[in-house]
């Protein structure tokens, strides 16, 4: 019943906020260029670099395509639907335009993050689909075991990403501006659209565990070609799991030092 | 209803050196300190009761009732409404309350209120039968049937309060707190959110907790008063009681220029000639001036709450 009405919440919202990114015909119509010429960017670079070689740290070029799927849709799917939200609520702090939002008898963490989309980036999605599919038509044909542990192992890495945004939104409580972590987490996400075994020592970690986009891009091709388990998985969603708990905590704490700006 | 005891909030406030190295030093070491914006409030308001939160510019009104509505977590102190603690922000309560800040708006700025409306209904999970109902009623009240299908960012000030009003009592909450609702608008808008707000309490059996620099709100709107004052309760009782304390005179007033009148305590004021006099002695006022004057047009009326109160607050200690 509670997930109902919560479903009917974020269908509302979802409603909204594609109102809202439509209601400018030019910007919208603008930003889908964009979104379509920066999908194409994110693939080229990875054809200039296999002209040069036939494997990068052990990965061929559709397995790397792979990986550069797997980016694309997390990529996507965070500028879809994660990334309008931070500025929307770092704005909302700063203004206290959050005062509405946090008297609603609904979970304001869900409803601050999930209250804009920008549409532009469903290409990324869209080409992050089609180049998955392209990509696996080159490789052998994983088992049906290995398709499933590549699809929990990307889930359970966007529940991490998503949890970080979380944990970077409510600094925003505290030093009201933080614009600026956002490019700092918009490239460290950008790391992951190269193999992981492409980074080396410290950097690894960070990819792996502190920002675990490895976790999103790299782990569920591994889990395609037959290289990934069980533990992988149990961990994969023991990270995401104590990272979503570290964001819930912060949240309620960050509500809680809530100043709501003067009027 | 409303059980608040002994409230306090304090604030932790950055302070900056003026000018650029005050700025650099301020990022190097931040310094702060604590402001009370408020200190130990108490007091109850009853179901259905209209009370007028006053005070000066920072007095700590607004803070008051933030934390009324579960904003603002109390530094110290308790706060009940209907029975709970507001800043745990439970959905029984969030449910039955509602805040109006003239300064903020929850209307989606892009879409016309409609869609506003919409989502308040989802998120309130109301019943879509008696979501309209309500709506029709709203609409009909305040009069927003033309502005329904206008993007909001093309509606006036006074437009988008009335709709902002609507899309705050969808829920028929039980306690409005209003932040002042009527600020920017103009005397007939103000005057009509003002028979609103009226009306919503009558209607609705609504209680009304209402902050204003208008003294023409709190006169239409509010029988009693809590005065606060750098963060303290300095007063808490009937609106006319405290008129009748600070200010027991009667103003009578003459039309027109009458040097005459000056002798006898009369000064001019806006085309007319104006003296305040103790209650008591009004009649033999007016019987003096009609002796002088016998054609004068004569007026007599109680001290206008906003001079009240500026004489409260210059006599503050």
């Amino acid at each position: 019943m509670r997930i109902l009405r919560l479903a009917r919440v974020l269908a509302a919202l979802l409603r909204v906020a594609l109102m809202n990114a439509a209601a400018w015909r030019a910007s919208f119509l603008v930003e889908l260029l964009v979104g379509a010429s920066s999908s194409v960017g994110v693939v080229l670079p990875l054809f200039f670099v296999y002209q040069h070689a036939e494997q990068v740290a052990g990965w061929a070029l559709p397995e790397a395509l792979m990986v550069t799927a797997f980016f694309l849709l997390l990529q996507g799917l965070v500028g879809l639907l994660i990334e309008p939200n931070l500025s929307a609520v770092v704005e909302g702090v700063r203004t206290g335009a959050l005062d509405y939002t946090v008297l609603k008898p609904v979970d304001a963490m869900l409803v601050s993050s999930l209250q804009r989309v920008a549409p532009a980036k469903a290409w990324d999605v869209l080409a992050g689909m089609g180049l998955l599919a392209w990509s696996a038509a080159q490789l052998p044909a994983p088992g049906p075991g290995g398709v499933i542990l590549a699809a929990l192992l990307f889930l359970a890495g966007l529940l991490a990403v998503y949890a970080i945004w979380i944990l970077v939104i409510c600094t925003s409580f505290w030093f009201v501006r933080v614009d600026n972590l956002r490019f700092l987490l918009g490239a460290a996400l950008d790391a992951g659209r190269w193999p992981v075994d492409v980074y080396k020592g410290w950097l690894r970690l960070l990819l792996t565990v502190v920002v675990p986009v490895a976790l999103v891009t790299s782990f569920p091709v591994l889990a395609l070609r037959g290289e990934a388990d069980a533990t992988m998985l149990i961990q994969a969603f023991g990270a995401s799991a104590l990272l979503l708990l570290a964001a819930r905590r912060t949240w309620l704490a960050a509500l809680r030092h809530y100043t709501s700006a003067s009027s | 209803m409303i059980d608040v005891h002994e409230l306090s909030k304090t604030y932790r406030v950055p302070v900056k050196e003026p000018g650029l190295a005050g700025s650099l030093r301020s990022l190097l070491r931040r310094q702060t300190r604590d402001v009370q914006a408020v200190a130990q409030v108490s007091f109850r308001i009853e179901q259905g009761e209209r009370v007028g939160f006053l005070g000066p510019n920072g007095a700590g009104k607004t803070t008051t009732l933030k934390m009324l509505a579960g904003l603002l977590h109390p530094s110290s102190g308790r706060v009940e409404v209907l029975g709970l603690r507001p800043q745990d922000r439970p959905t029984e309560l969030l449910r039955q309350i509602t805040l109006v800040m003239g300064q903020k708006q929850q209307l989606l700025w892009d879409l016309p209120p409609t869609e506003t409306f919409e989502l308040n209904r989802a998120m309130f999970d109301l019943d879509r039968a008696e979501w309209r109902r309500t709506l029709d009623e709203l609409i009909e009240m305040l009069s927003l049937q033309a502005l329904l299908d206008k993007p909001v960012r093309n509606l006036s000030l006074g437009e988008r309060m009335k709709c902002e009003l609507c899309a705050a009592l969808l829920h028929r909450p039980r306690v409005l707190f209003l932040d002042e609702p009527t600020i920017g608008l103009d005397v007939e808008m103000q005057a009509q959110v003002r028979r609103f707000i009226a009306q919503v309490n009558e209607a609705m059996g609504a209680t009304v907790i209402l902050t204003s620099h208008y003294m023409q709100d709190i006169a239409a709107l509010t029988p009693r008063l809590l005065i606060i004052d750098q963060g303290r309760l300095r007063y808490d009782g009937p609106r006319d009681a405290l008129a009748q304390r600070i200010a027991p005179e009667r103003r009578i007033s003459v039309r027109g220029s009458h040097p005459a009148l000056v002798e006898r305590g009369f000064r001019e004021e806006q085309g007319r000639m104006v003296a305040d006099v103790p209650t008591g002695g009004a009649n033999r006022v007016l019987a003096e001036v009609l002796g002088l004057l016998p054609e004068a047009e004569l007026g007599v009326e109680e001290i206008p709450l906003d001079e009240v109160m500026a004489r409260y607050f210059r006599a503050r200690p």
